[in-house]
């Protein structure tokens, strides 16, 4: 059994198709949703040319800018005048440029521009309304008066939220156990078919459930290689999917389980090697649209929410998401019961479908 | 070695197999001709011990092959078209494999000696010309040392010269004591290597001798092709006794008589007769024996091919 084992998983590894779907396709997206960095979306890097910042006006302007949430905040190295701001703008050095002058006469008061090129009109006003409202209240703060209304905003809901990366770790190493177990191991199945591979081994004294088994446990070795080095590659990429702990290997090795099993269905009933690729495809894609792989299935239409609700993918990705997020596995345990039975029920529907002789 | 009782096979209305019965003699090359659909991948399927029979009974190697169906497995080789081997293991990997299974098997470094790969033990299979492929799935069908080989069509597809080869190849997996039963559609294989040939059609055997044997059975074993200046009497060539299949035909100003003859000396005499009958000049002459094509045409009705 051992080299038989051994034989399968090296197949495999040398299948470009199967570590395609297996690692390449799920890096790529993890890759790509990087990159579109959604949770960035309206900081703006501000750079700021003070003359003196022992001044206490400049100095408290200065911390007041720093304390704003989506202002990435920078100080000049050397004081800028205007043509000097727009010219690092032109650069894209910097989103906005903040020129503090001081008066000419002691006097005068410190004038402060705003240099910015923010195409985006939300971006474009929300920045200057802050940095002017940051300006008003060190101005305030100045003068030592108390301000007459004092303004203050409450937040409802938990400090810390996921960001849509996060959420979308789990989703793409979901995505990508579904894509490989199912789509390659149809195809290694009807490829052994087809090629006679099945009929040789047949004519051999192996017992037939033997080559089986040891085709299905490589893919399921392979699967476990993947959830790590996606869940290290997601990690790198911000997406927080080691917090999941072993738990979340167990748990996705054990969903590849149910995929598998579709891709025997598929190798089992559809014949022509194209046609396998074609159905394995066909079952994978839309499940990787409904069962909340990019976006939580919360957005989809109420009566399309009821319904992925019987896909597999959609409990083995909030299970996964449940334990990324810090919670045991034992309160996801109707989502287990509903893989179990998928697991269960895809097996028998295997067992029936595929035969390992084709006449 | 092989001692097959009214094998048959029915796939719902179709009757694959007719039941057939015929023994293989130890150290024997034992070829099975037949066209496409004549139930020979059937019979060696069942030999094999891929298919179940519907009816009938055979012992192979002393082997009950419906009862003791693994240890007939064990005991032979088996070699099927080069592809189905696995694509993405090595030569030496994949006989390393497949002799896993065996309790007994042979190196693999030695075993790709025998068919001149030694140096390609680190390729794959599609790295491999025709030749070298249908080689190396000869050689896979001896990982266990059978005692018995199916060879399936060994040679299709191939040059003459790697036709050569491999028939060396067969001839010596005989001489290292194995007994072989190959299919083929070639006359010419059949005729060249095997002891003893049996012509399948339509599920049933339609002859089984050695070769010289089916063709001296043949009613109508020679070919004989007489060019003349002028035509013959068609009338009375047909007339010559044991003649058949007496056809004219022109050729470049001169007239071929073609006919398929049971005696040639007395029938070439006959022709020669009629020529000097209407003083014409015998320009060529030519006299083939039956081939087994032949056989097999006069057996089964139609070629090879259909």
């Amino acid at each position: 059994m051992r080299p038989l084992f051994g034989a399968s998983l090296k197949m495999l590894l040398r299948d470009k198709q199967a570590l395609f779907w297996a690692l390449i396709f799920p890096i790529l997206f993890l890759g790509v949703f990087r990159l579109f960095s959604f949770d960035s979306f309206g900081t703006t890097d501000l750079l700021v040319s003070i003359e003196d910042a022992q001044d206490p006006a400049q100095a408290t302007l200065l911390d007041a800018l720093g304390s704003v949430d989506f202002i990435e905040l920078e100080v000049a190295d050397a004081p800028l005048d205007l043509p000097g701001a727009e010219a690092l703008i032109e650069d894209d050095d910097a989103d906005a440029v903040l020129v503090v002058s001081p008066g000419m006469t002691p006097d005068q008061a410190v004038q402060a521009t705003l240099v910015h090129d923010i195409n985006d009109p939300i971006g474009a006003s929300t920045t200057e309304a802050t940095v002017s409202s940051v300006v008003t209240g060190v101005n305030l703060e100045l003068l030592g008066g108390n301000p007459p209304i004092e303004f203050a905003t409450a937040r409802v809901g938990d400090e810390d939220e996921t960001t849509f990366f996060e959420f979308l770790g789990p989703g793409i190493i979901g995505m990508g156990l579904m894509n490989f177990a199912t789509i390659s191991l149809a195809g290694s199945l009807s490829r052994y078919r087809e090629e006679g591979v099945l009929r040789r081994i047949r004519a051999t004294p192996l017992e037939p459930w033997k080559f089986f088994a040891s085709v299905v446990l490589a893919h399921l070795a392979l699967a476990a290689i993947q959830v790590l080095i996606l869940s290290v590659v997601a990690e790198l990429l911000g997406a927080n999917v080691l917090r999941g702990g072993p738990m979340f290997l167990i748990l996705a090795v054990l969903g590849t389980v149910i995929f598998l099993n579709l891709g025997v269905i598929v190798a089992g009933t559809v014949h022509g090697r194209g046609a396998v690729e074609g159905a394995a495809n066909a079952i994978t894609l839309p499940m990787m649209f409904l069962s909340g792989t990019f976006f939580p299935v919360s957005q989809l239409p109420e009566p399309v929410q009821v319904a992925v609700q019987i896909l597999p993918l959609t409990h083995l990705l909030t299970a996964m998401r449940a334990l990324v997020e810090g919670e045991s596995i034992a309160t996801q345990w109707v989502h287990l019961l509903v893989l179990a039975a998928w697991i269960a029920g895809t097996f028998v529907v295997a067992r029936l479908t595929f035969r390992f002789d084709n006449r | 070695m092989i001692d097959a009782r009214g094998l048959a096979k029915q796939y719902g209305d179709l009757t694959a197999l007719g039941g057939v019965s015929f023994a293989v003699q130890p150290g024997e090359i034992f070829g099975i001709l037949g066209p496409n659909g004549a139930g020979k991948t059937t019979l060696v399927e069942i030999l094999e011990g891929l298919t179940k029979p519907s009816a009938g009974d055979a012992t192979v190697l002393g082997y009950d092959l419906r009862t003791q169906t693994v240890e007939v497995k064990r005991r032979v080789g088996v070699q099927l078209q080069a592809s189905s081997y696995h694509q993405y293991l090595t030569l030496r990997e994949i006989l390393d494999l497949f002799g896993s299974f065996y309790p007994r098997s042979a190196g693999a470094g030695e075993l790709l000696a025998r068919v001149h790969l030694e140096d390609r033990a680190d390729a794959r299979i599609s790295h491999l010309s025709g030749g070298m492929q249908q080689r190396f799935s000869i050689v896979a069908a001896l990982v266990n040392e059978p005692d018995l080989v199916f060879f399936d069509e060994p040679t299709a597809g191939l040059d003459p010269d790697a036709r050569q080869d491999l028939w060396q190849i067969v001839r010596e997996v005989r001489e290292a004591g194995a007994t072989v039963v190959l299919t083929t559609h070639y006359m010419e294989e059949a005729e060249t290597l095997c002891d003893r040939v049996m012509l399948m059609n339509a599920g049933q055997i339609a002859a089984l001798d050695t070769p010289p044997g089916l063709v001296r059975s043949m009613n109508a074993p020679y070919r004989i092709r007489m060019t003349t200046r002028d035509p013959l009497d068609l009338a009375a060539a047909r007339a010559i006794p044991g003649t058949s299949e007496v056809e004219p035909a022109a050729e470049g100003g001169l007239h071929v008589t073609q006919l398929r003859a049971e005696d040639a000396p007395r029938t070439v005499a006959a022709l020669t007769r009629l020529a000097e009958g209407v003083s014409t000049e015998v320009v060529d002459l030519v006299v083939l024996p039956a081939t087994l094509e032949d056989v097999f045409l006069s057996v089964t009705g139609r070629g090879l091919s259909g």
